[in-house]
Parts: C-alpha cells; sequence; structure tokens
C-alpha cells in the first residue's frame, strides 16, 4: 500500500511539475493544482497509513487526525489561491490578448515594458561617448 | 498571559472585515479606519517591545497541543517595524491618492498588516504557513491593486512562484510533523537535539527544505526571480511595503537558525549556515550587477534591494550573536532605505524637481551603504561582525561600489539630465518620515545597537523562548 | 563640546542659504561666510595650547560597541588643515559670490560648498578612524554635487560621476583598510593608533592594510594611476576647483598620509609605494601640463604633479621631507588657488581657455597679470617666492636618497613644472593680443580681492618664512612625526647643498625644453597616448555592459526558467542534506493491497498522465484532473479521513467549476511550440523531482515519528476538552482553531482580491475579445438541465445545514457546508447563465466575507469575556427534540464565521466571471 500511495505522489509531482514548466498559464494553473494534490497527499501520510480508524471518537482505533486537520487548512488555503490565479490568469489574458506567462516574450516587449515603468528611458550610453 | 499579543493580530482583522461591510463604498472612512489602526498596531508595537518574552496559548489549550505565539526581541522588534513603515506608506498611499485607484485597498493593507503580524508573532511552524499564505495572499491583491497589463502579468508569476514556495512549506512541514511529531517551535528545539546522531537524515532534509521556503521569500539567489518583475511593477506605495515582506524570510531564516537548527544542534551544525553563505554571497553580486546595469527606476531598487538582502543574510550565516545583532540593524536601515527609494520612484514618475533630487540622493546614498546615513552604519557593523571574512568584505565593499555608481548613473541621468517639474508635486513626508527614521537610526545607533545586542543574545541563547512556552505539559 | 560644534558648524551653514536667498546673493555669502569665520575663530581660540604642543580633543560616546565614536582632536596637523581649509573657504565664498552667474542656483551652491568644507573639516578633526571615514565618504559626496553643478553639461555629469566612482572606491578600500588598522590595535581611535607602531608594522595584516589605506589616499590625492579623474573634475565651475583642488578635497589624501605616518612609515613597503606613486605622479603630470592648451587642464596637472611631489616626500619617511610636505602643503594651497581664481577671471574676461587663443593680456587686464606672474612663479618654483623654498626642500631630500633615479626624475619633474608654468604665464598674458570678441578687462575687486590675498601671502612667505611660517610648520610637522621639530626654512643655504645646482639645472633646462617646444609638441601630438578616460570609460562601460547581459539572461522574465532553477536547487539541496549524514532502514510494516486501492491508483496514475500529455486539449485536460482530484477523495474516504474525502470532493466540484467558466474566456487549446530538447528536459526534471518526492514519501511512511507526536492529546482531549466526537474536527475549530481562522482570512482576501481585480477590469480596455464560443453561458440552456438545478439548489442547501451542524462529532462542518451551498449556485449559473446570476447579484457577497471574518473575530474575542485566551472555546449540551442529542459549542459559531467566508468568496468569483462575462457583448 505505501508503495502504491508513494507511486501515486510522485506521478502527481511529476505530472504537476511538467505542467508548472510550461509557457502559458492555462497549464500552469493545472500543473499548479496537481502539484497541490501531491503534497496533500505527501502532508496526510505524515500521519501514516491506518486502514478502518477514521479519528471519530468512540470507534476505538484511530489514525493520526492532526495531519488531516493540516490537510484541511491547506486544502482550503490552496482553493482560495487557485480561484486567484485563475482570475489573475484570465485579468492577464483579457488585458495582454495572450496568455502566455513568460514577461517578456520577446525583446520588443521588453524594452516597451521597461519604457512605460519609467516613462523615459536613459541615454548616459551615449553620453558617455560624445 | 497578556491578551495584548494576540491584538497586533485580530486587530487589523476586525477593522478590515469592518471596512469591508459598513465602508466597502467611503474611501475617506475607510482611510480614517485604516491610520487609526495602524496607529493603534504602532502604539502596540511600542508597548510590546518593552515586554518581556511571553507566550500567549490560544483557545488556552497548553503548547505544543495547542498554537502558542511567543513575543521576544526578535518578534518585538519586526512589530514595530512594520507598524512604522506601515504608517509612513500609509501616509504616502493617502497623499498620493493611490488608494483610490481601485477598490479595497485599506482592507487588503490591514490584512496585509495582520498577515505580516501574524507569522512574526507564532511559535508555531504550521501557523506560519497560514500566515504566510495570508500576508502572501493580501500582497496579491495590493501587487494588483490598479492593475493594467503589465502589473497583473508581474502578478501572474508573483503568485504562481510563490505557489510553488508554499507548496514546498507544505512538503517540508510534512517531514517535520512525521519526524518529530510536532509542530511547535520550541517543542522542536528541545527535541532536535534528542534525535540520534546515526539518524538525521530526513530532519536534514526538513531543514534545508525550510531555509529554502524561507529563501524564496528573502529572494536568495538561486530564488530571487519573482522579485524584480513584482517590485518594479507593484504600485509604487506598495513596492514600498513590499521592503518589509523580504523580512519574512530573513526573519524565519534567523528564528529557525537560532532556535531550531542552530549550529550546535548535532543533527544539522553548520548545514544551513553552510548552505546560506554562497547564497548570500551570489545574492550580493546578484543585486549589485543588477543595481549597475538596470536602467529603469523601480527595477534597479529592486536589485538593490536584493543585494541588501545578500549582506543581511551574509551576516546572518555567520549565527553569532555579533553577526546577529548587526544583521539586525542592517535589516531595520535595510526596510527603510528600500521604502524611501521605491516611494521616491513613485513621485518620480511625474515630477523630478530638486527637493526629489535631494531625497533620492539621501536615500541612494543610505542603500549603499554610505554615509552619513544608517547604511554606513550598517555596513560597518557588518564588517566589523564578519572581520575575519576577507571574502565577505570584498565581496560587500565592492557591491556598494557598484550599488552607489549605478543609482550615482540614474540620478545623473533622472534629475541632472531630463529634471521635470510640470506636473504638479506630490506629497514628499512620507519620504522624509523614512529618511528621518535613517536619521534617528544613526544619531541612536548607540543605544539601538545595545538593545539590539541584547536581542540577539537571546536568540543564540533561547531558553527563555523555550520557557515561555510551558512545556513540561498540560497544564 | 568645542571641537564638535567647529566641526558642526559648516553644516549648520549649509542650511541657511535656502533661508537667506531671498534677501540676495550678498547676504546669503555673508551668512555662511559667518559660519566659517566663526569656526575658523574658534579653532585660533586653541592655538595657545596647540603651540604647547597639547592636543585638544572631544569626546562624545556614538556607537560604543562598535568603537566608531564622535571624537575629535585638534593637534598641530589638524590645525594647519583647518586653517586651510576655513581660510582659503572664506576666499572662495567671496570670490563665488561675484563669479557665477545670476541666472545660477547660488543658494544650492553655497550649500554644497558649506556642505563640503563640514566634510574637510571632519576628515581632519576625526579622532576616530570610523569617524574620519565617515567625513571621508561625505567629500566624495559632496564633490560630485559640485562638480555636477553644472549639472546641463554632459562633461559635468561626467567628470562628477568620474570622480564619485574613483574616489568612492578608494574610500571603500580604505574603510577595509582601516578597520583592519583598528582590529590589529584593538581600538579605532587615533590617540590609541598613533602608539602602536611596532605592533603595526610586526602584524601580518599590516600590507594589505597599507595597501588599502594608500588606496584611499591615493585616490583622493589623485596619484598615478588614479589621477585621470582630476582633471575631468575641471568641469566644475571655477571657484569649485579652486578650492578642491588647492587646499582641500586632493589635499585629504595627503592629510590622510601625513596623520598615519608615524605608524606606517619608515617600512620598505611604504617607502617604495609612496615614493614611487608620488615620483611617478609628479614628473608624469608635469610632462602632461606641458602639453594641455586648457587654462584649467594645465593647473589641473599641475596640481596632480604638485600632489605627486608632496606624496613622494611623505614615503621618504624621514623628518626632514615630512617638514618639506608640510611646507609644500601650504605654498602649494596658496599659490594654486591663487592661480585658479586668475585662471576663472581670464575666462570670465575672455570667454576662452585655449591658452593658444589667447595672448596679450597683460594690457587689458594689468591687475591678473601681476597677481597671475607673481603666483605662476611661485608654482615655477622661482626666487625669492615660497614654491621655491618648498622645491629646494624637496630637491634636496630627493638628493640625499638612493637610487639615482630618485633624484634624477625629481629634477626632470622640477625642469618640466617651470616650462608649463612659464608657458601657461605667457601665453596667456604675453605676445600679440588676437581679437577677442569683446574687449577684456579686469574684473571687480571682488573677484581679484581673493587672489590677491593669497598672493600677498606668496610673497611674504617666500621672503619671510621663519617668522610667518616656521611655527606653524613645527607644529604641523612634529604632530605629524610626533617628534618636536624646528624647521630651518631659508633663502639661501650657501652654495653646498646639492639642490642650489639642481634647481639651476632645472631652470636651464626649462629655457631650454620650451625652445625646443614646438618640435618637442610634434612628437607628443604624434604619440598615441592611454587616454586614462577612454580606458576608464571602457572599463565601466564594458563592466556596465557585461552586467546588464548577464542580468537579462538571468532575468529574462521566464517563469519556467525561474521553477527549473528553484527545482533543480531544492533536489540538489535536499539530497545533499540526506545524504551527508546517515539514516535508519524504515521498521514499519507494509500495509497489504487490496484490489480497489490497487486500481484506484492506476486510475489516477493514468489519469494525471493523460491530463499531462494532452494538455494542449484544455478541456479534456481539466477534466482528467477533475478526475484524479474525485479519485484522492476517494482515496481519503479509504484511508480514514472521511472528512478530508468530503472537503475533497466539494472543492473539487468548485474548483473545477470555476476553471471551466474561466476557460471559457481563454483560447481552448494551447500552441504547439515547444522545442523537442527543452521538451526532454522539463521532462527529466519533472521526473526526477517526482522520484524523489516518491521516495520521501515512502521514507516516512516506513518509519514511526522518533517522539510520541503531539496528536495523541488531541485523541483523548476531543470530547472531555473540546466537546467533539470528531478529532479533525475539534482540531480545526479549536485545538488549532487560530489556524482556521488565519484560513477563512485567506479566503476572505482572496474573494476582495477578485472583487477589485474584476472592477479594474471592466474598467479598462481589453487587448481581446474572450474566446467564447456559441452555445455556452448567454444562450438558450437546456430547460431540463435548467429544472433540474432549481431542484438541486434547495436540496444543496439542505445538505449544506446538516453537514454544518454535525461537523463537530460527525464528518462536515462550516467549510464543506459553505461549498456546498455553493456547488448549488454553480450549477444553477451553469445551467441558468450569467443573466440569471446577474439577476441575483444584488446579495452583496462581499458584505458576506466582512461578517464571516468578524464572526469569526467576535467569536475569538468572546472568550476574553471569560478571562480566557482568544478562541478559548465553550460548549453546552441541549436537546433539541427532533434532533440527537449535540453540543451547542462556541465552536459552532466560529464554523459559522468559516461558513460565510467560503459561500462568499465562491460567489464572488462566479460574479466576477459572470461580470467579466456580461460586457463584452457590447464590445
Amino acid at each position: 500500500m505505501e508503495i502504491l500511495i508513494a507511486s501515486a505522489i510522485g506521478t502527481l509531482t511529476t505530472c504537476g511539475i511538467y505542467l508548472m514548466l510550461r509557457a502559458r498559464t492555462f497549464p500552469v494553473i493545472l500543473g499548479l493544482s496537481l502539484l497541490s494534490y501531491a503534497v496533500n497527499l505527501f502532508l496526510f501520510i505524515s500521519g501514516r497509513i491506518k486502514l478502518n480508524a477514521p479519528p471519530i471518537i468512540g470507534s476505538g482505533a484511530y489514525t493520526d487526525p492532526l495531519p488531516q486537520a493540516l490537510v484541511l487548512t491547506a486544502i482550503v488555503i490552496s482553493f482560495g489561491m487557485t480561484a486567484v490565479l485563475v482570475i489573475m490568469a484570465l485579468g492577464a489574458y483579457l488585458t495582454a490578448g495572450h496568455d502566455r506567462i513568460d514577461l517578456y516574450a520577446d525583446k520588443e516587449k521588453a524594452i516597451k515594458a521597461s519604457a512605460r515603468i519609467r516613462g523615459h528611458e536613459s541615454d548616459s550610453r551615449a553620453e558617455d561617448q560624445p | 498571559m497578556s491578551p495584548l499579543l494576540i491584538l497586533p493580530i485580530i486587530l487589523p482583522a476586525v477593522l478590515a472585515g469592518g471596512i469591508i461591510l459598513f465602508a466597502s463604498n467611503a474611501l475617506n472612512l475607510q482611510r480614517a479606519i485604516s491610520v487609526l489602526g495602524t496607529l493603534a498596531l504602532l502604539g502596540l508595537a511600542i508597548s510590546l517591545s518593552q515586554a518581556p518574552t511571553q507566550a500567549y496559548f490560544l483557545g488556552n489549550w497548553p503548547a505544543p497541543f495547542g498554537i502558542a505565539l511567543v513575543l521576544d526581541g526578535l518578534s518585538a522588534l519586526m512589530l514595530l517595524l512594520t507598524a512604522s513603515l506601515a504608517l509612513i506608506i500609509l501616509i504616502h498611499t493617502i497623499r498620493t491618492g493611490w488608494d483610490a485607484c481601485g477598490r479595497h485597498f485599506h482592507a487588503l493593507y490591514l490584512f496585509q498588516l495582520m498577515g505580516l503580524n501574524g507569522a512574526f508573532l507564532t511559535g508555531d511552524a504550521f501557523n506560519l504557513f497560514v500566515f504566510f499564505e495570508v500576508l502572501l495572499i493580501a500582497s496579491y491583491g495590493l501587487m494588483v491593486h490598479g492593475s493594467g497589463e503589465a502589473r497583473i502579468r508581474a502578478g501572474v508569476q508573483y503568485v504562481a512562484f510563490n505557489l510553488l514556495g508554499s507548496t514546498l512549506f507544505l512538503f517540508a512541514l510534512a517531514v517535520i510533523y512525521s519526524t518529530t511529531g510536532t509542530l511547535n517551535m520550541a517543542d522542536l528545539a528541545q527535541k532536535l537535539p534528542q534525535i540520534a546522531a546515526n539518524d538525521t537524515g530526513l530532519i536534514r532534509v526538513a531543514a534545508v527544505l525550510l531555509m529554502l521556503v524561507f529563501a524564496v521569500k528573502a529572494a536568495l539567489v538561486p530564488l530571487q526571480f519573482w522579485l524584480p518583475g513584482t517590485y518594479a511593477n507593484a504600485p509604487g506605495p506598495v513596492a514600498a511595503l513590499f521592503a518589509v515582506m523580504t523580512k519574512v524570510g530573513a526573519y524565519a531564516l534567523i528564528r529557525f537558525g537560532t532556535l531550531v537548527f542552530p549550529t550546535d544542534l548535532p543533527a544539522t551544525t553548520t548545514l544551513l549556515a553552510g548552505l546560506l553563505y554562497p547564497a548570500a554571497l551570489a545574492t550580493i553580486a546578484i543585486g549589485a550587477l543588477g543595481t549597475l546595469a538596470t536602467r529603469t527606476l523601480p527595477r534597479q531598487i529592486a536589485f538593490a534591494a536584493i543585494g541588501s538582502m545578500g549582506t543581511l543574510l551574509l551576516t546572518v550565516s555567520a549565527f553569532t550573536p555579533q553577526a546577529t545583532a548587526a544583521a539586525l540593524y542592517y535589516t531595520v536601515h535595510s526596510t527603510f532605505a528600500a521604502a524611501a527609494l521605491f516611494l521616491i520612484a513613485d513621485v518620480c514618475r511625474t515630477r523630478r524637481d530638486g527637493l526629489t533630487a535631494a531625497l533620492y540622493m539621501a536615500a541612494a546614498i543610505a542603500m549603499a551603504g554610505m554615509p552619513p546615513l544608517s547604511g554606513f552604519v550598517g555596513k560597518l557593523l557588518v564588517l566589523d561582525a564578519l572581520r575575519d571574512d576577507a571574502i565577505a568584505w570584498t565581496a560587500i565593499l565592492l557591491a556598494s561600489l557598484l550599488t552607489m555608481i549605478g543609482f550615482a548613473r540614474q540620478g545623473s541621468d533622472l534629475f541632472w539630465k531630463s529634471p521635470s517639474a510640470e506636473a504638479p508635486a506630490q506629497s514628499k513626508a512620507a519620504i522624509l518620515l523614512c529618511l528621518t527614521a535613517l536619521a534617528a537610526l544613526t544619531i541612536a545607533a548607540g543605544p539601538i545597537t545595545d538593545q539590539l545586542t541584547l536581542t540577539a543574545e537571546a536568540l543564540h541563547q533561547p531558553a527563555a523562548y523555550i520557557a515561555a512556552n510551558h512545556l513540561g505539559g498540560p497544564k | 563640546m568645542s571641537l564638535a560644534l567647529i566641526a558642526a558648524l559648516p553644516f549648520l551653514g549649509a542650511l541657511t542659504p535656502a533661508l537667506t536667498q531671498r534677501f540676495g546673493r550678498s547676504i546669503a555669502t555673508v551668512t555662511i561666510a559667518v559660519f566659517t569665520a566663526t569656526a575658523l575663530a574658534l579653532i585660533l581660540q586653541h592655538l595657545p595650547a596647540i603651540m604647547a604642543g597639547q592636543a585638544v580633543t572631544t569626546q562624545i560616546a556614538w556607537l560604543p560597541s562598535l568603537g566608531l565614536n564622535a571624537n575629535f582632536r585638534l593637534d598641530g596637523l589638524s590645525l594647519l588643515f583647518s586653517l586651510l581649509i576655513l581660510g582659503i573657504g572664506l576666499l572662495i565664498q567671496a570670490y563665488a559670490c561675484f563669479y557665477l552667474d545670476a541666472s545660477e542656483p547660488y543658494a544650492r551652491f553655497l550649500t554644497y560648498l558649506m556642505l563640503f568644507q563640514g566634510a574637510m573639516l571632519g576628515i581632519v578633526l576625526s579622532d576616530n578612524i570610523l569617524l574620519l571615514l565617515v567625513f571621508w565618504e561625505l567629500t566624495s559626496l559632496s564633490s560630485f554635487l559640485l562638480i555636477g553643478f553644472w549639472s546641463h553639461l554632459p562633461q559635468a555629469r561626467q567628470g562628477a560621476r568620474m570622480a564619485l566612482a574613483t574616489t568612492g572606491a578608494g574610500g571603500l578600500a580604505m574603510i577595509a583598510g582601516l578597520m583592519i588598522l583598528g582590529h590589529i590595535v584593538g581600538s579605532y581611535d587615533l590617540s590609541a593608533i598613533l602608539s602602536q607602531k611596532a605592533a603595526i608594522q610586526a602584524s601580518p595584516l599590516y600590507l594589505p592594510a597599507l595597501i588599502l589605506i594608500l588606496l584611499g589616499a591615493f585616490t583622493k590625492s589623485a596619484q598615478f594611476p588614479f589621477h585621470f579623474w582630476l582633471p575631468h573634475a575641471m568641469a566644475a565651475p571655477t571657484p569649485v576647483s579652486a578650492y578642491l583642488h588647492s587646499a582641500t578635497m586632493v589635499k585629504a589624501g595627503l592629510f590622510l598620509m601625513a596623520r598615519l605616518w608615524p605608524v606606517l612609515s619608515g617600512t620598505p613597503e611604504w617607502f617604495w609605494i609612496v615614493t614611487g606613486a608620488g615620483l611617478i605622479t609628479m614628473a608624469f603630470a608635469a610632462k602632461v601640463a606641458l602639453f594641455k592648451d586648457d587654462l584649467k587642464a594645465i593647473l589641473a596637472y599641475s596640481t596632480v604633479s604638485h600632489l605627486g611631489l608632496i606624496t613622494f616626500l611623505l614615503g621618504l619617511g624621514t623628518k626632514t621631507a615630512a617638514t618639506a610636505a608640510i611646507f609644500h602643503i601650504i605654498c602649494h594651497a596658496t599659490f594654486k588657488a591663487a592661480l585658479f581664481m586668475l585662471a576663472g577671471i581670464v575666462d570670465h574676461a575672455t570667454h576662452i581657455r585655449d591658452i593658444r587663443a589667447l595672448g596679450g593680456l597683460r594690457r587689458a587686464m594689468p591687475i591678473s597679470f601681476g597677481l597671475a606672474t607673481i603666483a605662476t612663479l611661485a608654482m615655477a618654483g622661482i626666487p625669492p617666492l615660497n614654491g621655491f623654498l618648498s622645491k629646494e626642500m624637496m630637491l634636496e631630500e630627493a638628493a640625499h636618497t638612493a637610487p639615482w633615479i630618485i633624484p634624477a626624475l625629481a629634477t626632470i619633474a622640477a625642469l618640466l613644472s617651470v616650462a608649463y608654468a612659464l608657458r601657461f604665464l605667457t601665453y596667456t598674458f604675453l605676445g600679440p593680443t588676437p581679437a577677442y570678441a569683446h574687449a577684456p578687462h579686469d574684473p571687480t575687486p571682488g573677484l581679484w580681492l581673493p587672489p590677491a590675498i593669497l598672493v600677498v601671502l606668496v610673497v611674504a612667505t617666500g621672503l619671510a618664512p621663519m617668522p610667518l611660517t616656521a611655527w606653524l610648520v613645527d607644529v604641523a610637522t612634529a604632530a605629524t612625526t610626533g617628534a618636536p621639530i624646528h624647521a630651518n626654512i631659508a633663502l639661501w643655504h650657501g652654495l653646498d647643498p646639492p639642490a642650489l645646482w639642481m634647481s639651476l639645472a632645472v631652470i636651464g633646462g626649462a629655457i631650454v625644453t620650451l625652445g625646443l617646444y614646438p618640435a618637442l609638441r610634434r612628437i607628443w601630438d604624434a604619440t598615441p597616448k592611454p587616454q586614462a578616460k577612454a580606458i576608464f570609460d571602457a572599463s565601466l562601460t564594458g563592466l556596465t555592459q557585461t552586467a546588464a547581459t548577464l542580468i537579462e539572461k538571468l532575468h529574462n522574465g521566464s517563469l519556467s526558467r525561474a521553477f527549473s532553477l528553484a527545482l533543480l536547487t531544492i533536489l540538489t539541496l535536499g539530497f545533499y542534506a540526506y545524504h551527508s549524514a546517515e539514516s535508519l532502514p524504515g521498521t514499519r510494516a507494509l500495509t497489504p493491497i487490496a484490489l480497489a486501492p490497487a486500481v484506484g491508483v492506476a486510475l489516477l496514475i493514468t489519469a494525471a498522465i493523460a491530463a499531462t500529455t494532452l494538455h494542449r486539449k484544455r478541456l479534456l485536460a481539466l477534466l482528467l484532473v477533475g478526475i484524479v482530484g474525485l479519485i484522492l477523495s476517494a482515496g481519503f474516504a479509504y484511508l480514514s479521513a472521511p472528512d478530508l474525502a468530503l472537503t475533497q470532493i466539494a472543492v473539487e466540484v468548485v474548483t473545477i467549476a470555476l476553471m471551466l467558466l474561466a476557460l471559457n474566456f481563454l483560447p481552448k487549446t494551447t500552441p504547439r511550440k515547444t522545442a523537442a530538447l527543452r521538451k526532454a528536459r522539463d521532462a527529466a526534471l519533472a521526473v526526477t523531482t517526482g522520484v524523489a518526492t516518491a521516495a520521501l514519501a515512502y521514507a516516512l511512511m516506513m518509519r514511526e515519528a522518533i517522539f510520541p507526536p503531539i496528536s495523541a492529546f488531541h485523541l483523548a482531549q476531543s470530547v472531555p476538552g473540546a466537546g467533539g466526537h470528531n478529532a479533525v474536527n475539534t482540531i480545526i475549530v479549536d485545538f488549532r482553531g487560530y489556524d482556521t481562522y488565519g484560513e477563512i482570512i485567506v479566503l476572505g482576501i482572496a474573494a476582495l482580491l477578485i472583487f477589485a481585480l474584476t472592477e479594474n477590469l471592466l474598467g479598462t480596455k481589453w487587448a481581446t475579445r474572450p474566446h467564447q464560443t456559441a452555445g455556452d453561458a448567454g444562450d438558450p440552456h437546456p430547460i431540463l438541465l435548467q429544472t433540474a438545478t432549481r431542484l438541486i439548489l434547495p436540496m444543496a442547501m439542505l445538505v449544506g445545514c446538516y453537514l454544518f451542524l454535525r461537523g463537530h462529532n460527525q464528518p462536515g462542518g462550516g467549510f464543506v457546508a459553505g461549498l456546498v451551498f455553493a456547488i448549488g449556485f454553480v450549477l444553477q449559473y451553469i445551467a441558468s447563465g450569467q443573466d440569471w446570476t446577474a439577476a441575483r447579484r444584488r446579495i452583496p457577497y462581499h458584505a458576506m466575507i466582512g461578517a464571516g471574518v468578524l464572526v469569526a473575530s467576535a467569536t475569538g474575542v468572546g472568550s476574553f469575556l471569560a478571562g480566557r485566551p482568544f478562541l478559548t472555546s465553550n460548549y453546552t449540551h441541549i436537546q433539541l427534540p427532533p434532533l440527537q442529542d449535540f453540543e451547542l459549542a462556541t465552536a459552532a459559531l466560529f464554523d459559522l464565521g468559516v461558513f460565510l467566508c467560503v459561500l462568499g468568496a465562491v460567489m464572488l468569483a462566479l460574479d466576477a466571471l459572470a461580470r467579466l462575462a456580461k460586457p463584452q457583448e457590447g464590445r
């Protein structure tokens, strides 16, 4: 059983990371979701595996309840984060007209962006050679 | 148990909740609540900075079973730093009207303070994760405040990268709980030395993973990539507030490096220090080269901020009381210096007049570690603490030079070559306050370093911190 | 206090121009002059004590733990420099008042000047070397402002930056040097350091300290090869040049060498480095000065040459040489300040600085001519002027120093300086008068009086050196060398001294040189010369561009790059941490595998891999990810975690629904652009990380915790302490309720963020139309689905209420309840479209967030009323007849806060999507 779970964690991590390394927002979000499954499962097994022992007082045998509580918190938080990231990615797509995640996909873009930030380009390089 | 310990966390939360519920369309009311709240936080921080080391047991559950807040010199210092910076930046935001550029700035701002305060006060490793998330998500909100294409896209990267950091945090916590069965930091400090010498592999992994999580926050090379895009694209006052965000990473590194994984812990010994040191050197290098090479002011300040984190963590990596005291001084200094510069960059967007130039020069020399402001004192303290380390000296001094050259060129381009005074002047009160803080830090360097030395000594002898948790068992 | 006050006076004066400028230039000048004069008077007040061989000190603790204190010291050496700084400072102030154009920001100029004066005065009065460093760097910074004062001129900006970079770099080296010195001695106080010669010179750190300190001194005093900044600093207004390059800035390096002379000099290292640098600088700069045509450039190189002369003398390490050095500092300050001012007068009168275009000014400007003649001859070292005296002393010292190259070079340098001085004078004032655009004439007395005063001094000290200067030279040299000295300065030492014969050779040689000048000039012009400025620029530009390339390459805005590097770091360091220590093997037995979980895991792995390989088809990938989540939820149920299973499934449904709706706007496929190599690289990284994670997970599962987990307490106290049977729920609402408090804040903030972002998006121009395909929201919807969901909504609410109420004892709770409610609404939205949802937008969802935060906070604060800490729970058992017996815990109220936040967050996100979908129809 432990081997099965470890391979599940490994696969989820692998797939999550591969998708995270893509260049568009949507696959990256999917990747982060898969990675959060992996970490939730990982956090969960920090209490180790115990079958048929839910931590409801009265049943006799209990698995460790604390990791479960931690995973609950983690799930909720990652839900909030995912919602935020989805809407932000949407906003980025609507304002930029594309969903590339890299900031300066091409050189022109970089120059445009930096010019916008300060609204003024330095030319002291030219000044250095009078 | 003084209820004052929990107030820095619930006060901003309640005020933010109140703003959302009752004042979501009344900007002036929001401003009033925000200012009063921040003032109250400052008052709280001042009163807490005089309090002895103590714990606060949430839900009245004893440590390590419930969550404990622990106040010591370091957390009090960070609270004070956060509150004073927050007040200054709030003034700037209101005077420049940044808060009117989007919705809910003040609620997000208060939540941000809540997250920061919570992270500084908690004595529980998992709770630290939770408050990291609070402060992060609030920072996402502030980062995209007022939006615009570049800002949202930079924001997406910021969020995505920090999600990786948060995931890593959970991995580390899972390893810690799985091996030690506890999450309370003082409890960990007591238990880790008992681990058998032939069974330390996993706890070492946990230590390294945690260090990397904090290194993401602290923008330590090679985990610094999120910072320039984020700081350069964030609204000016938000970037200024973010000066304290990297310090959260530094705080956590200092806290865990002295309390949980001190260098005399057999399991980890100098593992963290040994990894921190080269990373900090690389951070100094990237920061300095970036400051030298970058043409746009906000991005340049962002690199200078990276460089200052390098210096700070290089000092931390020595893990001696003297070095820690120097690092704490440098923390306060670099926060105000970076904040001042970001606020100046904000003002410079529209108008570059003589007064702004003077303020820029003062802030830039502080950042570069030139006299007379606290950067120089901080640099001397750091050099003195690392007195046997020629590499560190060379790195710090060279970085100072490159930073100075970079800022001198930027200033000469901005204010000498293309001054502009057509746009209406913006309020510079907040910038002046930041510089006043730097001046005060310089003039009162003696008493301040004495106090910080006590704080640092307590960090390296954490008996009082551990005792405050009353780990004996259920009462 | 007095010395600290003196040091502070110029800084206080720097504040006044801003206030006095409205009263006119004279008032502003007089005001700052009062500060300078007061400082001078206060210094002179200590004269008797200093003449008696004492040093006046003031000590103020600043940062005692570091050894940085505001300790000041006034002895003979600092007296000499203070007199130069303040005395010449007064003349410069007067001169500047008449020199600068009415249109220039005069107040700013005065402020910079006073800042600089204060920094210089601070250097010479410091008794603590760290304090000295503070003032040292301040001179670099304030001179940056002064040199760049005409900031509209590119050469002013460049000159300022070059001076700052060079002297700043030296200053940083000096920080290291002086700190090493302090560490050797154990104190940063000069009084302590100066008595530790033996310890310092015996230390293995002596040489590094010496080199670093000399780097500071040489850059400041423009010694070869750091001389290049000085000529470019001539872009400053002439009063600045006159001040910085005669009496102050460049003398700071000499001051430092003199100050530390007792402990650093006398070693072969000191001798060779300092003497060598000085001699080379002296000869080299004199040669360059001979071939310069710009008035100020000639003076600039002459300054460099004379600084070399003084450095050379200090390097010799003998007391008589030190005496000569001190005396020449005085002489050079007087004649060079005068010459700079006169050059400014000529420039002012003719607007020409090229001496080849000048000439014949003796007629038009007789006063200037007279003054310039005397000052120039002093510079050339012609008797009976003071420059002659000090040059004789220098030649005398050189003559007694082996090897022969030293006196030879000194003679050549002296020869060249006579030559350039004569050329300077003759080209400007003698010869035929060219046609000037404006007829030049002598300026107002305001401009010529300050140099005239200096010229009087030049003559007087030349004629009567003993009564006028010997006392000052004596105390200054005594303070420098640490031993009483009685200098013997005279015009005539008889026929014996070799200096006399060398001087004669110098003058003869100079005349020959001038005679051969056209030929020499042709050779000079034809020889390629390494241009220090070009080298400096090229190296700085090269460094900057290399840095820019490196930084741009590294920080190219690529997120996957950042991710890859982060993952590599994590993997490497994690692997290292594990394998650099021992670990025990796992001891737990494997849990047997049943068929169902095996199939489940196989499905999960298949779905995850399918989602990854098919990720370009976004809808499909999303659904596959959803399937992974559902299997995970089943897995939690199987692994004794019913709460997790419930939460996971609810979250999954809502998340996937939100992403589906968002996908509505986004492109439906990902373009296929990635190179195969990059794919392989990413896959390798992903697989490695996956394997590492799996191995770590396996290692953890196979071992027991080293210490008994704290959760034993939670299980034991769940019912008696927290009043609930569901230990997971009691942990999240009670034992660790504070985590949950943070968690709902996260949700609340998420909702606020989404709301604020949507508002912004609605107000900005979009670059694209959403990829909304026909048949989606907005079009008629299947009536069956609509009806079904209308029924589902109340059912969802009912289930939600049930889950909420039982959460404390059975799986459930506020979070799941909120999600179940939300699912009802989400389905409604999907089935009925955004119009339906939009119509119900009146519900202030974000007020719900506020309410949720407040309810949760209030529950926590409520425990204050009972004198308990935040979030202390209280509970009571109540009987509600239709339901079973259940505890009503304050935790339930807390759960209500959770519920409100969750529902509010989901609804706000949904609302955001609806609102974003709506306006696009009009676009």
